[in-house]
């Protein structure tokens, strides 16, 4: 099993290379905007163009060889320097750790719910196949994987934001920090609080992750974003179970006499969860990583999926690059970590030896 | 038939459909009528597609509900109806006073959970008993049913043991609560030779410790001839004969019993039962085997199956022909080829080689 593992895992840091060269070398085909930019403003002041490119390509360490920028990159990531974001003017791994739980914000419980809901949901749905209620959910979670996310936040936007006015369209990142900027899970603040600019009150108002004005400014993404994973974890769920649910080991459960609950629940969920358990360990990898690009554009949230998204449109190399390979990685790893899950769930699957 | 003191499963005029898609009812089962009497083995016997299997998970309610329901018919243990009884009232019927074991042993142990898990889920779900004692009880029952070395392979996976010895966990798991009846469907069909002798004897001994009933679903007479106390042959739901194992293998009344006796080997014929099962979903008047049957006269597609008649008079041995209605000769079945009746389909000439063979069979 040690030598399975290790085996993996140098597969997967080749895996990983392959794909980080890819996306360097076609960073670096791609023409520079922000070259072309200080090309552009230098002559239109009069001055040389070749040296406003020649002094934005050293500032940018761009004026050296393909290949010594590749090896300094790679080293630098392997030794935990990941390099400067001009975007945001500072490090990489600052942008990713300041981002990253603004997507967990509504990542997490989102993530959560749907999985608990669709799997209830499939369940529900296998063990009464073809009656009504299955065929309700199975509209259902069309539905929610047919509609497109950024749409359907759009929407919401409009009706719950223009028409209702019962959400604010613009996402305040500072209700979930304190007066200094530090993110803090509750806390109180008066109104000389950042959030509060422009607002006159008495006394004090809750600020903080778990504050009843960021959760309310959560509702939504937190929303959009199920209703895509509850109706795919509902049709994963019910495909597996529906495996189960005629299975001869089920009819032998009914016999001894189990009851129905204890039969959905130990005989068809538990043999199902080997194969569930993949999907739930990727789903959660890919989140900490990317967030979900869309839905963070459009409600303004600013996390990762924003930072790659923003890094991306401004070249800015580094933080492409990192937002590029972590999740590669990771999904890599993961993928590791669910063979391994099978090992330990299902008692027919091994490699090699168990311990 | 009435309740009778020395009847464990009194099955009376039991009727099993299956709704389908189109709002028909397949009629699995259509009127079966039998006993089982404590300690004794009753066998139902049929081809493919002939009930018997929706017969024995009618008994605990087992079969898929919906589509499949029960119209009409009781099945009574003890003195109680289990098709009236509730849900939590049947759970506690099932594995504690009527046990099954199914013909695939490959597939009916849950492969996530070790045997010894499921033998005492089998043993906690019916008695009060912590989880040492189960453990203590389920490696008991296991060294009952010959698995060697029990108290080390508890933490087994089902995979990790053969047909037979699967077969032998099931059957250790059914006996957990000392059920008063077994239901045992096809128990060794699925089991190469060797095996399945083994477990036919291994079903005999505990049957003959504990004094228990079994319910025997089989469609191989030899293994009939070998288990069972009394028969019921089933055909297209319904019953053609019953009697004592004895007197039906001697003198097999029904033609369909003289038809499947013949089909065993070394019996002269290998070529099966010429036609095929009526259509379930509308069955034909008559007797439901009259299509296939060398002596079938006008009266046997006419109204519904015959009744069960007597046949020579032993009360026991009955079978569902109008050749043994009280004004028929019986004779015309029993007694060969010469007097053969025909309806006209002109199968006479053909047929009347076989039921010689019949004859040959019955003197032996």
């Amino acid at each position: 099993m040690k030598w399975y593992i290790a085996k993996r895992l140098v597969w997967s840091v080749f895996a990983a290379l392959i794909i980080l060269t890819i996306g360097f070398v076609l960073m670096d085909v791609v023409p520079d905007q922000g070259l072309q930019q200080v090309e552009f403003q230098a002559q239109t002041e009069g001055q040389s163009g070749d040296q406003a490119v020649q002094a934005y390509e050293e500032r940018r360490g761009l004026d050296e060889p393909l290949i010594d920028r590749y090896t300094s990159f790679v080293t630098g990531f392997v030794q935990g320097d990941w390099g400067w974001s001009y975007e945001y003017q500072q490090p990489v791994t600052e942008v990713i750790t300041d981002t990253l739980p603004y997507s967990m914000m509504y990542g997490v419980p989102s993530i959560i719910i749907s999985t608990i809901i669709g799997m209830a949901i499939g369940l529900y749905s296998a063990v009464n196949q073809y009656t009504k209620t299955d065929y309700a959910a199975t509209f259902f979670s069309f539905f929610g994987v047919s509609i497109p996310n950024w749409w359907f936040g759009i929407i919401l936007l409009v009706i719950f934001g223009s028409f209702l006015g019962w959400v604010d369209l613009d996402f305040s990142h500072r209700v979930a920090e304190t007066a200094d900027g530090d993110l803090t899970w509750l806390g109180t603040a008066d109104s000389s609080h950042p959030a509060f600019i422009g607002e006159n009150f008495e006394g004090e108002r809750q600020i903080g992750i778990l504050s009843p004005t960021n959760l309310k400014q959560l509702i939504l993404p937190t929303f959009v974003s199920m209703t895509a994973g509850i109706a795919a974890m509902m049709r994963y769920a019910r495909a597996e179970a529906l495996e189960y649910v005629d299975a001869e080991f089920v009819k032998t459960a009914k016999s001894k006499g189990v009851s129905n609950w204890r039969i959905v629940v130990r005989h068809i969920l538990r043999p199902a969860a080997v194969p569930l358990s993949t999907i739930l360990v990727g789903r959660f990898l890919g989140l900490f990583l990317t967030g979900s690009y869309l839905i963070e554009v459009v409600f303004g949230i600013p996390g990762l999926g924003l930072a790659s998204y923003e890094a991306i449109i401004n070249q800015d190399q580094n933080l492409v690059l990192v937002t590029l390979l972590v999740p590669t990685f990771l999904v890599l790893v993961s993928n590791l970590a669910q063979d391994i899950a099978y090992v330990v769930l299902d008692p027919r699957i091994s490699y090699g030896d168990r311990t | 038939m009435s309740v009778h003191t020395d009847t464990l499963l009194d099955v009376e005029d039991l009727h099993v459909y299956f709704r389908t898609d189109t709002g028909e009812n397949v009629r699995a089962v259509d009127g079966v009528s039998f006993q089982v009497q404590p300690g004794k083995t009753t066998a139902i016997v049929g081809e493919s597609g002939s009930g018997k299997t929706v017969t024995s998970e009618a008994i605990t309610q087992l079969f898929p509900s919906p589509p499949g329901y029960i119209p009409e018919g009781s099945v009574t243990l003890d003195g109680q109806d289990l098709t009236e009884i509730s849900d939590d009232e049947m759970r506690s019927v099932r594995g504690g006073k009527i046990s099954h074991i199914f013909q695939n042993p490959q597939g009916a142990l849950n492969p996530v959970y070790t045997v010894g898990w499921q033998i005492r889920e089998a043993v906690m779900l019916h008695q009060d008993v912590s989880k040492t004692e189960a453990n203590e009880r389920a490696v008991e029952l296991m060294t009952q049913v010959g698995i060697p070395e029990a108290s080390t392979r508890l933490d087994d996976y089902p995979h990790e043991f053969s047909g037979g010895q699967k077969q032998r966990v099931i059957i250790a798991m059914a006996l957990a609560c000392e059920p008063d009846l077994l239901i045992a469907d096809e128990p060794t069909t699925a089991l190469d030779v060797t095996i399945q002798a083994q477990i036919l004897n291994l079903l005999k001994e505990l049957q003959e410790e504990r004094d228990m009933a079994m319910l025997f679903i089989t469609h191989d007479l030899g293994v009939v001839a070998e288990v069972a106390d009394r028969v019921v042959v089933m055909y297209a739901g319904k019953v053609m004969e019953r009697g004592p194992v004895m007197d039906v293998f001697q003198t097999p009344a029904h033609p369909y019993t003289r038809a499947l006796l013949e089909c065993l080997p070394g019996e002269g014929g290998l070529g099966g039962i010429p036609g095929q099962l009526p259509e379930p979903t509308d069955p034909p008047d008559g007797c439901r085997f009259a299509d296939r049957c060398p002596h079938a006269v006008e009266m046997c597609t006419e109204g519904g199956q015959p009744d069960l008649y007597d046949v020579r008079n032993t009360e026991a041995h009955t079978a569902s022909c109008v050749h043994f209605a009280p004004t028929m000769d019986p004779g015309v079945v029993l007694d060969g080829s010469e007097r053969v009746a025909t309806d006209g389909r002109g199968r006479t000439s053909t047929d009347a080689g076989q039921p010689s063979d019949d004859e040959e069979a019955e003197h032996r």
